[in-house]
């Protein structure tokens, strides 16, 4: 085995810096679509628990991501700094960069939300909507850049494909999705607008919904062109295919962070689908879904960066 | 496409961008038949940069072949490739470490560089290592402070076997052009089309995949802390 030079902090960054992201790209897209929130106050909703979630988790991954750094390790507190005296096209100069601006951003974002009663049309209204303008290709670079960080090197076969960048992507706005579901269902009160409620809670479910069987199609040609090849890359892939990672890639992500999950929404969203019935996921289910598409996330961050590192180039 | 003068413009134009406006170009021939496996090479460096314990800049590999009584023992000193193409600077965030205009060598500023190991991903020959006290990333760098008076790199200048000539290029009286005008070489991962400036000849690229596949014993050592080459 050789040896892991990123380990936790790197694991658990690219897991929350995504989740955030995702949050973040899907409470203001949300908000946008629904007239910037006057179309339904659910949609609103949605909007202000995806702002308020944001920012946390992206700082704190970004916090965790310093305890990486060699400088770090020696005392050197404040190196890092120079990430920001420059900028260059490589990936990690150009994903700083984003990151600074994003938690900037979300921070203004989640800021025009504060306050209990923050509604469509108040005195934040013009700020927020412009920051929900800036969210979305923030959001949207915060989660990609990552995956071509790790797919930007020929010498780390398992990385280095195009593609897995799209299945981070993917990911993170599902892995967001459930965390704005996750809150809502722990702190969000009752509300006067049944319909409302159940109509965001729907476009939700749905939407994870969506975004989980592309996250298996995603896995699926990922896997396949991997296996198709012939080299260093088809020798990575086995390290998922009957090699070292093998239960926890296919038992810890596939299936505990998508299969379950979308079979448990297809038998909740597929009535309100085809048949214009009525959308109610039982409460617990909806916890259960929510928490297993996020222990998914993190699954899939952890084998990602584990078997890249303990698979390299073939031959000398 | 046909018109030989457009065939040596274009010519002009590739050596230009590769080479000739850069004064010097240093490189290295590895004549593998001439290696005893002594390690000389490898101590000399460790000495010369105070490497810390478990970290090499550079050493020598042996690769042990053949059941008895019909077997071999060939050696493959390794180092730095410092690649016309190296994608460790192209990852480089803080452009820490660079390729010097004045000589092709991949040279890192240990005062910018944050430690993120990048770089020790995304070089394919695992040259790089961090530095324990500098919390800086650390690879050989042709002996630079050595090279620019005119001395021989630490480990050309204790190897035993004279089995590393190294040289400017841009010199064609020079021994290493001499070496690559008159040697069949080859460049380790050519794959990874980093174009490494470290040339090897008569180098023995059996593994363990090469074992399956011929069925000889092979066992390869490498003096790496992780006891496996990378």
């Amino acid at each position: 085995m050789l040896e892991i030079h990123w380990g936790l902090p790197v694991i658990i960054y690219l897991f929350l810096g995504g989740l955030g992201a995702g949050a973040g790209v899907v409470s203001a897209s949300v908000f946008l679509r629904s007239h910037a929130g006057d179309a339904s106050e659910g949609a609103f909703d949605i909007a202000r628990w995806g702002a308020l979630i944001a920012p946390i988790p992206v700082i704190v991954g970004v916090g965790a991501l310093v305890f990486e750094l060699g400088s770090f390790a020696v005392g050197d507190m404040f190196r890092w700094i120079n990430l920001f005296l420059t900028i260059n096209l490589s990936p990690m100069s150009i994903g700083s960069w984003l990151l600074a601006l994003f938690v900037i951003v979300s921070l203004v974002y989640a800021y025009t939300f504060l306050g209990s009663n923050s509604r469509p049309g108040d005195e934040h209204h013009g700020l927020r909507k412009k920051m929900a303008w800036l969210m979305v290709p923030l959001g949207v670079g915060v989660a990609l850049y990552t995956g071509i960080l790790l797919g930007a090197m020929p010498s780390r076969p398992f990385w280095n494909s195009p593609i897995l960048a799209m299945l981070f992507l993917i990911s993170a706005l599902s892995t967001g999705v459930a965390s704005i579901l996750l809150m809502r269902c722990i702190f969000g009160g009752s509300s006067s607008d049944a319909k409302g409620v159940e109509d965001s809670k729907y476009l939700l479910s749905s939407t994870d919904m969506l975004l989980i069987s592309f996250e298996v199609l995603v896995v699926f040609l990922f896997i396949m062109y991997a296996h198709l090849t012939v080299g260093g890359v088809e020798h990575a892939i086995d390290v998922v295919l009957g090699g070292s990672l093998t239960s926890l890639f296919w038992l810890g992500f596939v299936v505990i962070g998508l299969i379950i999950p979308i079979l448990i929404e297809l038998k909740y969203v597929l009535p309100r689908l085809l048949k214009q019935e009525h959308y109610a996921m039982p409460h617990a289910m909806e916890l259960a879904v929510c928490m297993l598409v996020i222990v998914g996330g993190f699954m899939l961050r952890y084998v990602v960066v584990i078997a890249g590192q303990v698979t390299g180039p073939i031959g000398i | 496409m046909k018109d030989p003068a457009t065939q040596v413009s274009r010519r002009g134009l590739m050596k230009n961008l590769i080479a000739s406006d850069r004064p010097k170009r240093y490189a290295m021939v590895i004549d593998t038949r001439r290696c005893i496996g002594c390690q000389a090479c490898t101590v000399a460096c460790k000495s010369e940069f105070s490497v810390p314990l478990g970290e090499s800049r550079s050493w020598v590999e042996s690769i042990e072949k053949g059941n008895f009584p019909d077997v071999g023992r060939n050696f493959l000193p390794r180092l730095c490739n410092q690649c016309e193409k190296p994608s460790c600077v192209s990852v480089c965030p803080t452009g820490a470490t660079y390729k010097r205009d004045e000589d092709g060598v991949v040279a890192i500023d240990e005062e910018i560089c944050i430690g993120c190991k990048y770089c020790m991903h995304a070089c394919p020959y695992g040259m790089r290592y961090l530095h324990p006290n500098t919390g800086s990333v650390d690879k050989c760098d042709f002996c630079l402070h050595r090279v620019e008076q005119g001395v021989a790199p630490a480990c050309v200048n204790t190897c035993q076997g004279y089995a590393r000539i190294f040289g400017d290029i841009n010199d064609p009286s020079s021994a290493v052009s001499k070496m690559l005008e008159t040697n069949a070489v080859s460049v380790l991962r050519p794959a990874m089309g980093t174009e490494p400036m470290v040339f090897y000849i008569a180098a023995d690229s059996s593994d363990e995949r090469y074992a399956e596949r011929t069925g000889v014993y092979v066992r390869v050592e490498t003096n790496r802390r992780q006891q496996k080459r990378v």
